[in-house]
């Protein structure tokens, strides 16, 4: 989880991420950030989802919950 | 689908661009991002500068003025061309073909074929596959493939989805019967399904054009568009990218019963620098060996990206030798293509402007 979220870190460009929180509740997100997580989805886990998949989820640790999940 | 063609080359390629090139920089204040964001998007994406068509100018008349080139410099005899093949999404007129009017500007024989298709990003792939399977009848020694794109027209300037990577060229590539051996492996898949991620929903005949469709609406991501614009579910194209196309390229391996290392160059379509990277990463193949340059100088201009790619990169190297090549293009349609072939010895290999 910690591996992730790292990642998610550097693609947001944030410190000290709060996961309770939705992806599209930081500024910083947008289609660029949404991308990168896609070709990040793809190359480390293998996973293959839509931006607007990414977008849903509840909050970024469900994302990561569902991302590991499926490992 | 793989196809396998025997004794046949490409003997030219002559890419024609716009002389006008406009900056990334310089079309920031059209898009809804913040400057710093706009150059995260630069850095990423890998956007510089791309050619842009003067207003009017069309892909016809950048065919004609690459033939009108190769005729002149005697690189191309007007009677060799048996067939003339033209490869586009922006064409001159619903109706003729651009082909038949090219044929016409130039009083061709009339012993010859013109014939229109309708593609993009595979565009060169597509048109190659056509030529070498016309070169496969006995009459037709000679195929002039023409590939252009002016996608400028049809691309709103306040989408930094498309507008910064999109750019204007054209490209004639001769085909053509090798007197001695050789074998060319290709395959190409289809997925209609996937039609309408790259789309421009109005100007054909389910949607006409009128001031309705002409309207610019904005979408979530606060780009500006109207449905006389191309548009791009920007996301799920990446993803069929991804998936498709490493799969294709270890087939294409497969038939040719080669490994990667075999390949000397891989020459891609240029959707942009991010993507190629992955691509590269994916196929476990070194970045170096796949170049990515052509967005950042050019823009793309679909199916005119992998010619514009060889004679940019490979100009005279293809010219005093001989290199083999993985070409392959990927998107509208969709549509995923790929070809492995030695090119070489080229009569010109080059880029000139109009």
């Amino acid at each position: 989880m910690e591996e992730l979220i790292s990642k998610i870190e550097e693609i947001l460009e944030v410190e000290g991420l709060d996961i309770t929180k939705k992806f599209t509740d930081y500024d910083e997100w947008d289609s660029l950030c949404s991308l990168s997580i896609l070709a990040m989805l793809d190359s480390d886990y293998h996973i293959t989802m839509t931006g607007k998949e990414v977008a849903s989820f509840d909050s970024i640790e469900i994302f990561c919950k569902e991302v590991l999940s499926r490992q | 689908m793989d196809f396998l063609f025997k004794d046949k080359k490409i003997s030219g390629i002559l890419t024609i661009l716009p002389q006008q090139s406009v900056k990334f920089e310089d079309e920031i204040e059209n898009y809804s991002f913040s400057p710093t964001k706009c150059m995260k998007l630069k850095l990423a994406m890998g956007y510089k500068e791309h050619r842009i068509a003067k207003r009017g100018q069309t892909s016809l008349d950048f065919c004609e003025a690459g033939l009108k080139y190769l005729f002149e410099n005697n690189l191309l005899e007007k009677d060799d061309i048996d067939a003339l093949l033209f490869v586009s999404q922006t064409p001159e007129y619903f109706m003729p073909c651009t082909s038949n009017l090219i044929q016409g500007h130039f009083g061709l024989k009339h012993d010859v074929l013109c014939m229109d298709i309708n593609q993009g990003c595979a565009g060169f792939e597509v048109g190659l596959i056509q030529a070498f399977m016309l070169l496969d009848q006995p009459c037709i020694n000679k195929v002039a493939l023409m590939n252009a794109d002016i996608l400028s027209a049809k691309v709103s300037k306040r989408d930094r989805n498309s507008w910064p990577l999109i750019g204007d060229a054209a490209s004639i590539t001769i085909v053509e019967k090798l007197g001695e051996p050789n074998i060319i492996h290709a395959n190409i898949k289809m997925d209609g399904t996937g039609a309408l991620a790259i789309n421009i929903p109005a100007g054909g005949f389910r949607m006409p054009c009128t001031d309705e469709t002409a309207e610019m609406v904005e979408d979530e991501a606060g780009n500006f568009r109207s449905k006389d614009n191309l548009v791009m579910q920007g996301d799920a194209v990446f993803n069929f990218v991804l998936r498709e196309v490493p799969p294709m390229i270890e087939h294409l391996f497969e038939q040719a019963n080669i490994t990667k290392d075999d390949v000397d160059w891989y020459m891609f379509h240029q959707p942009n620098k991010f993507m190629l990277n992955k691509l590269a990463d994916k196929l476990e193949v070194p970045r170096e060996k796949m170049p990515s340059n052509i967005v950042e100088n050019f823009g793309n201009a679909s199916g005119v990206t992998v010619p514009t790619n060889i004679s940019y990169n490979l100009g005279d190297e293809l010219v005093n030798g001989s290199k083999k090549l993985c070409m392959a293009g990927f998107g509208v349609g969709l549509t995923w293509a790929s070809i492995y072939m030695e090119v070489g010895n080229l009569s010109f290999n080059k880029i000139i402007e109009f």
